[in-house]
């Protein structure tokens, strides 16, 4: 069953197009990396996925169901970690991670909490303003893996985390694929890309311009390692 | 070898190029509105026995909580009236600006790490403060040579070359006080919000303890930074000793603050930031939870707000006859005749500009939402199951809330200090016959916030026009359509004119268009 399908996506920002008919499709169960050089329409892809941005045409679905105008009801399902965390400087981390917890929804698990609290080694008493960028992240992390979601939108998350950390998440991630859920990572870490992707899609100029399995990949790839092969994908042909 | 000023001169040039534009409009601003002010008093006191007159109001104990001690009884002159009315006002600017300034230059620097970066180049320890103090230091004699200087220019009567500059120093060294003590402050506490939000506690503090000490004639007066600049006395005694006073508390506080900082770690505060809640309350839980949460601050603050300025517009109550008596430019403002007491016409004006001010939190609940997109931080929200119109209806529903309240405190405030001059009723019924009009003024606001997000700020355009066209309008005999064009303009203005309904009841359906238009529209649009 296909959790995220979209095509011919086109977003435009006055006369600039961002996005010039994306397509993609994401199976159950299945980490899909997305990648794409900076300024190539990842996070302007998430966010039409989330129904943040309205897509000027195209479809964009997830579980079968239209993104804008199912977004409150489709946003139950889904846990999202933005690239830049921007957070309340007067709000702790405890407090903000419960705040996202209780606008899922649903009752939030308070063991899964601490759990997760405890595994980043997270100080949910501290103000957000303390917070470094990798503790940022770590309370949207956080925030994301206590909900119950079926699908994880991951938008560079792990870019400020530490060797540890980053190993943490990606036990999380194994975790979450088998409980048959779903995950959508962009992501610039090679290494992590190539450990958790089951399938991948690279994103440039707005245009998806290559995508398959992790099979397919290698086998386009010709030998060179996978860094090498994204490399010459990103820059124009 | 003391290597804790090095670069101070690369330093101090850096501030400049960063802070000359926004110090250059405070100075303007504190001078010029100095010269403006004293520019009325020949027209509100023509004659001296108006001048007499006047200073009989100012020796009633309200006035002289708000405004300081009367002093120079037998020898008044206009321009000694003008600084025992409006001399506090700038001392308070002035403390503000100071506040402001410093914070900015130390904590608010130091707290997101850019002072950091000038820490690992050879630049001194103290490099930093000391620059920064300096630059208040500059800034503040430069408020109170101009200050001087344009009060001499105007040259109203009474005016002294002594009395102009004992004018302007006390602004001046009232403000370098605040500026030691901030710099302290910036020292003991670890953020830049801490910081201000000490300041103006101390702020508060002195205002308060001099009030007591000018209402009870005693040393309190002297304790208190303000309680010292009135003491100058200008245009009257023009005492140099409490500048000079000040100007030492300034230094000291100063060279104790750079003692705490040469002894505290970089990015650290004397007193240790305090643990939060490691859970939300059950409060925060909830999209109206939230809201809640980011606008209370603001709530509480202009709630306290309001009911002072109710208060500060009451306590002249019982002086308004005696203050407005032959005085045309004050009977002009009141729209005194036709069957009103002075009393009534007083009542009516002071509400339209109160609820205009009220107007401003109210506005500013309704256009949070777009400072929140601004940051970057409604995505998250959205991200969940957050429906839009349920969070933009939560902040518009607390800036309903919020207009109540405000009107309340105003009216309450205003009945309390006029002390039974007044009959309560019939302030709230005065005062909530605004609300109409402060909804009209969100509605445009979810409007621009919905369809022109960029543009949001226009509103403040409205705000601008809405209170020179109703305060200034009647002492420039505008046309009355002017006043029409404001929501403001079409309440009845009790208790002068009759109540009636058709207007509020066409204004409250307009807001109500308004804002569900803005929701709608904010609906359907991107965000971010």
């Amino acid at each position: 069953m296909e959790i995220i399908e979209i095509g011919g996506l086109v977003k435009k920002f006055g006369r600039f197009t961002a996005l010039d008919g994306v397509d993609m499709s994401v199976e159950q169960g299945e980490v899909h990396a997305f990648l794409g050089p900076n300024g190539a329409g990842k996070s302007t892809t998430i966010r039409c996925l989330l129904g943040i941005l309205r897509r000027t045409a195209g479809t964009a679905r997830m579980f079968g169901r239209d993104v804008w105008k199912n977004a409150v009801e489709l946003h139950r399902r889904v846990a999202f970690v933005p690239g830049d965390v921007n957070l309340w400087n007067n709000f702790t981390g405890g407090e903000v991670i419960d705040l996202f917890l209780s606008l899922n929804g649903g009752k939030a698990d308070k063991k899964k909490r601490e759990n997760y609290l405890k595994l980043f080694e997270l100080d949910p008493t501290k103000k957000c303003r303390t917070y470094s960028k990798g503790n940022r992240q770590k309370v949207a992390l956080v925030a994301a893996f206590a909900s119950d979601a079926e699908l994880y939108i991951l938008d560079e998350p792990t870019s400020g985390l530490d060797p540890l950390m980053e190993k943490v998440f990606q036990d999380e991630i194994g975790k979450i694929k088998a409980q048959g859920k779903t995950v959508l990572l962009s992501s610039h870490i090679m290494s992590e890309v190539e450990k958790l992707a089951d399938s991948i899609s690279i994103i440039r100029e707005g245009k998806v311009v290559e995508s398959g399995s992790m099979a397919d990949i290698s086998g386009k790839a010709k030998g060179r390692t996978l860094e090498e092969f994204f490399i010459s994908e990103y820059e124009s042909r | 070898m003391n290597n804790n000023f090095t670069r101070l001169g690369i330093y101090l040039k850096f501030i400049c190029r960063r802070e000359w534009v926004v110090s250059a409009v405070w100075i303007a601003c504190i001078a010029g509105l100095s010269a403006i002010f004293a520019a009325l008093y020949p027209g509100l006191l023509p004659t001296q026995a108006e001048t007499v007159q006047m200073a009989a109001t100012m020796s009633n104990p309200a006035m002289v909580a708000m405004m300081g001690s009367v002093y120079g009884m037998e020898s008044l002159t206009q321009a000694s009236v003008m600084s025992q009315e409006c001399l506090i006002w700038f001392l308070i600017t002035a403390a503000i600006m100071n506040i402001f300034l410093v914070n900015r230059h130390t904590r608010a620097d130091e707290e997101p790490g850019r002072l950091e970066m000038f820490r690992a180049l050879p630049v001194g320890r103290l490099t930093g403060g000391l620059a920064a103090i300096t630059f208040a230091f500059a800034v503040n004699f430069i408020v109170s040579v101009l200050t001087a200087a344009l009060l001499l220019a105007l040259n109203i009567g009474g005016t002294t070359v002594a009395g102009a500059f004992a004018f302007g120093c006390a602004v001046g060294a009232v403000g370098f006080v605040f500026a030691g003590s901030t710099l302290l402050l910036a020292q003991l506490c670890s953020t830049a919000n801490g910081v201000s939000g000490a300041g103006f506690a101390l702020l508060g503090s002195f205002y308060i303890l001099r009030a007591m000490g000018d209402v009870g004639g005693n040393a309190l007066s002297y304790i208190s930074p303000f309680g010292l600049g009135l003491k100058t006395e200008a245009f009257y005694s023009n005492a140099t000793a409490p500048i000079i006073i000040l100007l030492i508390e300034g230094a000291v506080l100063s060279v104790i603050a750079l003692a705490v900082c040469a002894a505290r770690d970089h990015g650290a505060g004397v007193i240790p930031a305090s643990k939060g809640r490691a859970n939300a309350s059950r409060i925060l839980r909830g999209p109206f939870g939230f809201v809640w949460r980011v606008s209370k601050g603001a709530f509480f603050g202009w709630s306290a707000g309001m009911l002072l300025l109710g208060a500060s517009y009451g306590s002249v109550c019982a002086d308004i006859d005696r203050f407005v008596e032959n005085n045309e430019t004050m009977q002009k403002i009141i729209n005194a005749g036709g069957g009103n007491t002075l009393l009534d016409g007083y009542v009516a004006m002071i509400f339209v500009i109160m609820s205009i001010v009220a107007g401003v939190p109210v506005t500013l609940t309704a256009i949070k939402i777009r400072s929140e997109e601004k940051r970057g931080r409604l995505e998250q929200i959205f991200a969940r199951a957050v429906p839009r119109v349920k969070l933009y209806g939560a902040f518009i529903a607390i800036a309903i809330a919020e207009s109540a309240v405000m009107e309340f405190l105003l009216a309450a405030g205003l009945g309390a200090a006029a002390s039974g001059e007044l009959p309560i009723g019939e302030l709230m019924k005065a005062g909530l016959a605004y609300l109409p009009a402060i909804w009209a003024m969100a509605g445009i606001a979810a409007l621009l916030v919905g369809f022109v997000p960029k543009l949001t700020a226009l509103v403040w355009a409205v705000f601008g026009y809405t209170f020179v066209v109703l305060f200034m309008g009647r002492m420039m005999d505008l046309p009355d359509w002017a006043a029409k064009l404001t929501p403001f303009g079409s309440i009845p203005q009790l208790p002068v004119q009759e109540f009636t309904v058709i207007p509020l009841a066409v204004l409250s359906l307009a807001a109500a268009g308004f804002t569900a238009l803005g929701i709608w529209r904010f609906k359907e649009r991107d965000v971010g």
